[in-house]
């Protein structure tokens, strides 16, 4: 974990500089992540006609429904196979076949069924693989015979990663099972990573500008559904079987997360020789650029005027509020480590002094991010970067070791640390519950670098109002 | 007048709507409820003296007398009965609130031994 | 009696058995629905698992203990602010959560080690708290840690903390009801006894099963002490450790949610003779006479009968404005397991609605007894429903409203039914006077909310309506109604503040001289 530090002097004997450690403890107190389970579940509500059995008990549906029902105010259909004490004895097999069957029949519309374990199903030792193989021979030849039906089991043991890993795993499960050389369809394929249906649209927009053809994996702009008068819509994902069968037809593998894509697009790189290219993740100005320079890279096409001027807007936006406002803030983030990495960096360009980011899981590669290693090399004050953390790594520097901040970015379940410290806080990632619609707004691209950058200059300007902290300040800008 | 079924049914669908008692979860439970409550409430009906220095009957007290006080209020054709009438009224609806929760009840865990 | 056959679970024959509808001339004898039976899998369900049923239901309430599961931080994850059971310590418990972080190398070679480090590490972290709960997960009762020993290990090491072993792994039964059971009987067995209260009043009780959901408790609570009751402990909402393990010495254990506390109950009836007196917190008439009844025990009803006076007088004629543009409007009590009792027959008595489905995720067939005993005639009872039935019985059902939770009422609002979150409320407390007719506040408001009704229109086929650029709830609730109701000077809008809890926190309540 060590990266070559430029030295920037030292004031008071301490050198300053950014550091990548592990968490101290080792319980979690306020964890950052859910489990493998969960990454897995969500990727699969973004396939059409898909509803997944995830192997286990029934809290790892019931619960992760909820969550994502909570972010998205929407409801999404995912089943479990409802494992109960007989099956934890003597082995739970017979729940899946029972489970797909039933699904089958009382869906008429699913194809794809992924069979998501659990840590209890992993630990019985259930072999998920072997029951397909089964099923697949007898069920579906039988009683389904000419009904297109995918069984796809993805293996998530809770015990191993977080939730960021079994959607990186399930992203690269479903691309396995399903890419199929054909023809080559011109397109290239655009894995998002753990993002939300704003981001999706802000993506399309800059591909459409671009005139790139894409298969993006996965179309969940669904996810914000609306209310018909004929009253009968379902918020689901649109990403296709085909789309997931072209994927092997692309000409390029654009991953835009390091942690949630990689896995598939090394996949297609390997097996159809697909040349991908791994983020960064588009969040900010700068990264954007390095988005659309990648993508004339790979795909031969322009960065066209419209984008300049796009560009060109959000500069302007940004300007308004970097040396008045946002200078020198002093900001904690946790999440996703993508988004984390990629709100540090924007931070930065932000002049804006990222003081803790914190990564939710154990991943021991994070010291090989070569955008982890520039902070290492780069910054000029005291940073941490707690892998393996959670959310107590936070609070407790904030109310027992002296960490001073003006701004949280990070996602609800850590409301309470903004809360009690009295810090304000812009909520960003999966999941944000407790505030409206931000699902429907990006991060990524100029808009979602726009859009972050003006929440938190408003969650400062709010915070300065309610603690009567300067808020005259405001009474001209 | 109501006859005694009638009488019977508006007195079960009284507990049936307004108490808890009645639906403990094992056979033995409700079968001790209703025989002391129904039995306290049939005494207080007829104006008779309860025991209640035990906590447990107290307990079934409060219940019996709720429900005496409730059914004198609601139930004009109580005060037209005699004490003897009142009784027997009172044995069949113990007899109909044992059979619903208890003898013909499909209630499968009301055997269960253990709570 | 019929069972009640639905079409989308024709396939699935074993469902025949969960539905009945309610006939005129029925009784319980006749039909009930199976219950609390193993899940179909793949049916989906809305079941939750026994640990969620241990930790997340029963134990997380109680307030100033330090939650711990012992397994992967999932578990842990899921079930961390999805409630709003609140405590009057500052939130402790909904704040903060624990996990053992149990990883590859622990399934492997055990966890044991990895749980001991984490009971010393949280209580450091925390040296305010000194009591604990730990919880079993799935993996950690597979690979067989033998948490009673840790836990035991660290007390007789650590004299000032006392720790609390919960063993309820998620596949432990059909539903979250097995560790409502488990949680129940080991406390009792572990715990009850330790501790000898302070006694200060001669009226001693438990009030058990209420889990301060936006703050009911604290409503209770507020009549409690208007009685001169001593509330020795709470199971479990806003309730402290130390005192549940005195519940032993009270005089009498009220009861509101049986479905997940009377194990509690009954066993402290069988251990220590403590009776158990069943009530409900909803409604005024029930209300009044479960306070009533409690008062009654002690000898002290002319205290119950001046709360009961008080209260209705100052909260009946609010009730009645929102009875009056109730009436008649179908309703779907679909919550996890009691409050489809606790709620049948009185909002109908008191708000006039009426109850067209009843439905219970967790519950067993004792719930479904109940329910159906209270209910109107020709409602449907589903126990164990799944998302297809759900759906089914809307459209047959067509509600004008349904009481459930979250993620189903975001299923209902997409076909235009509109929900009341039945676990969490919408703008609770609804236990008390004043709670219930905040519930029925927030019933009216759903039903007659002018934005709901926009969503019937289709403006690419439609007449768009030229009734001007607002409608008001009113507007829609009162076209009918007779002038003596909407011009009525005895009803009135609810005129409760948005926080009554807070109040209830700096209240003073009269001495009442202990005799004994």
């Amino acid at each position: 974990m060590s990266a070559k530090k430029k030295e920037y002097g030292t004031f008071n004997g301490i050198t300053m500089n950014c550091e990548l450690k592990t968490k101290e403890r080792s319980g979690v107190i306020n964890p950052i992540f859910t489990c493998q389970p969960a990454g897995a579940q969500f990727a699969s509500i973004g396939i059409r006609d898909c509803i997944g059995i995830v192997h286990g008990g029934q809290g790892c549906v019931m619960f992760v429904r909820l969550l994502i029902s909570q972010h998205f105010k929407e409801s999404f259909e995912i089943a479990s196979s409802s494992v109960h004490e007989d099956g934890a004895v003597f082995g739970a097999l017979n729940r899946v076949e029972e489970a797909v069957d039933v699904l089958l029949m009382r869906y008429p519309d699913v194809k794809v069924i992924p069979i998501i374990t659990t840590c209890s199903t992993e630990v019985i030792g259930d072999d998920v693989d072997g029951v397909v193989i089964k099923l697949n021979e007898e069920l579906l030849s039988t009683k389904y015979a000419g009904r297109e039906v995918h069984l796809i089991p993805i293996h998530c043991p809770s015990f191993v990663g977080s939730m960021v890993t079994g959607y990186d795993t399930a992203v690269k499960d479903f691309v396995a099972y399903f890419a199929e050389k054909s023809e080559p369809n011109g397109k290239i394929n655009l894995l998002t990573g753990w993002v939300n249906p704003g981001d999706v649209t802000e993506l399309k927009h800059l591909l459409s500008e671009m005139e790139i053809d894409a298969t993006v994996l996965f179309e969940i702009e669904g996810f914000d559904s609306p209310l018909m008068p004929d009253g009968n819509h379902v918020s689901h994902g649109n990403t296709t079987i085909a789309d997931l069968k072209d994927t092997a037809n692309a000409y390029g593998t654009y991953a835009l997360n390091r942690y949630e894509g990689t896995k598939a697009a090394k996949y297609l790189e390997n097996k159809f020789s697909i040349p991908s290219i791994i983020g960064p993740t588009p969040i900010g100005i700068r990264n954007t650029d390095t988005f659309l320079k990648n993508l004339k890279k790979m795909t031969g096409k322009p960065i066209p005027e419209s984008l300049v001027r796009e560009r060109g807007r959000a500069l302007d936006a940004l300007t308004d509020l970097v040396h008045m406002f946002l200078a020198d803030k002093k900001v904690a983030i946790y999440g996703n480590p993508d988004l984390v990495i990629g709100l540090a960096e924007f931070c930065l360009d932000l002049e804006m002094k990222p003081k803790l980011l914190l990564l939710g899981d154990d991943n021991v590669t994070y010291g090989d991010d070569p955008r982890i290693k520039a902070l290492q090399e780069n910054v000029d004050y005291d940073m941490e970067i707690v892998a393996n953390a959670d959310l107590w790594d936070l609070e407790d520097r904030i109310a027992n070791q002296g960490l001073e901040l003006d701004l949280i970015l990070g996602h609800s379940k850590g409301r309470f640390v903004a809360i009690d410290h009295n810090i304000p806080m812009v909520r960003v990632g999966f999941p944000t519950y407790d505030r409206a619609g931000l699902h429907r707004y990006p991060v990524v691209g100029y808009g979602g670098a726009t859009w972050l950058a003006e929440q938190m200059a408003n969650a400062l300007f709010t915070d300065m109002e309610y603690k009567k902290n300067k808020e005259w300040v405001l009474n001209v800008w | 007048m109501p006859d005694i079924n009638e009488k019977v049914a508006q007195l079960e669908n009284f507990i049936m709507k307004k108490c808890l008692w009645q639906f403990h979860s094992r056979a033995w439970d409700r079968k001790r409820q209703n025989e002391n409550i129904l039995g306290m409430a049939a005494k207080l009906l007829c104006g008779e003296e309860v025991d209640t220095s035990k906590p447990e009957d107290k307990c079934y007290w409060v219940d019996a007398s709720y429900l005496a006080d409730s059914y004198r209020e609601k139930f004009d054709w109580l005060s037209t009965m005699s004490d003897d009438e009142i009784r027997e009224l009172m044995l069949a609806l113990k007899a109909r609130i044992d059979f619903v929760t208890v003898d013909g009840s499909l209630n499968a865990e009301l055997t269960d031994p253990r709570y | 009696m019929p069972y009640h056959e639905f079409d989308c679970s024709k396939c699935i024959p074993e469902r025949k058995k969960h539905a009945v509808v309610k006939g005129p001339e029925d009784d319980l004898t006749k039909a009930l629905p199976l219950g609390y039976l193993n899940t179909i899998p793949g049916s989906i369900s809305e079941r939750g698992c026994a640990y969620c049923g241990a930790k997340h239901v029963i134990g997380t309430p109680m307030k100033d203990v330090i939650h711990i599961s012992h397994g992967p931080t999932g578990c842990t994850y899921d079930t961390w602010q999805t409630k709003r059971y609140i405590s009057d310590n500052g939130n402790f418990q909904l704040k903060r959560t624990f996990a053992t972080d149990v990883k590859e190398k622990h399934i492997v070679f055990g966890a044991e080690k990895l749980l001991k480090q984490n009971i010393i590490e949280a209580f450091k972290a925390f040296p305010d708290i000194r009591r604990m709960t730990i919880y079993q997960t799935c993996a950690t009762a597979l690979i067989g840690d033998d948490i009673d020993a840790i836990a035991q290990e660290v007390m007789d090491e650590m004299p000032d903390v006392d720790i609390f072993v919960c063993n309820s792994p998620g596949f432990g039964g059909p539903s979250q009801s097995g560790g409502h059971h488990k949680i129940n009987i080991a406390w009792i067995n572990q715990k009850v006894g330790n501790v000898e209260p302070e006694i200060t009043s001669d009226y001693v009780i438990n009030y058990v099963g209420e889990y301060n959901i936006q703050g009911d408790q604290e409503v209770m609570l507020d009549y409690f002490k208007r009685m001169g009751i001593q509330v020795l402990s709470s199971f479990t909402g806003n309730g402290s450790y130390d005192d549940l393990r005195a519940m032993h010495r009270a005089h009498l254990n009220v009861l509101e949610c049986a479905r997940s506390a009377e194990y509690i109950c009954n066993e402290l009836r069988v251990r220590y003779g403590i009776p158990r007196l069943d009530i409900d917190g909803f409604g005024f008439e029930p209300l009044s006479s479960s306070l009533m009844k409690i008062a009654k025990f002690f000898g002290i009803e002319e205290r119950a009968q001046k709360i009961i006076d008080e209260e209705t007088a100052r909260w009946k004629p609010e009730l009645e404005w929102y009875k009056e543009r109730l009436k008649g409007k179908k309703i779907c009590l679909w919550p996890g397991g009691s409050k489809l009792w606790h709620w049948a027959n009185v909002i109908h008595e008191e708000m006039g609605l009426d109850v067209v489905s009843v439905y219970t995720k967790f519950g067993h067939q004792g719930d479904m007894e109940k329910g159906i005993a209270r209910c109107e005639v020709g409602a449907l009872a589903i126990d164990d429903p799944n998302e297809l039935e759900g759906l089914e019985a809307m459209y047959k059902l067509k509600p004008d409203i349904i009481l459930t939770g979250k993620r189903p009422g975001e299923v209902a609002k997409k076909i235009r039914v509109p929900y009341l979150n039945a676990h969490a409320y919408h703008n609770g407390p609804y236990k008390g006077y004043e709670g219930w007719v905040r519930f029925a506040r927030d019933i009216y408001n759903a039903i007659y909310s002018p934005i709901h009704r926009l969503s019937y229109l289709d403006i690419s086929k439609d007449e768009i309506p030229e009734d001007g650029g607002f409608m008001t709830q009113r507007m829609y609730s009162d076209v009918n109604l007779p002038e003596e109701v909407t011009k009525s000077d005895s009803m009135r809008e609810y005129t409760g503040k948005y926080n009554i809890i807070d109040d209830l926190h700096k209240k003073e309540y009269p001495e009442f001289n202990k005799k004994q």
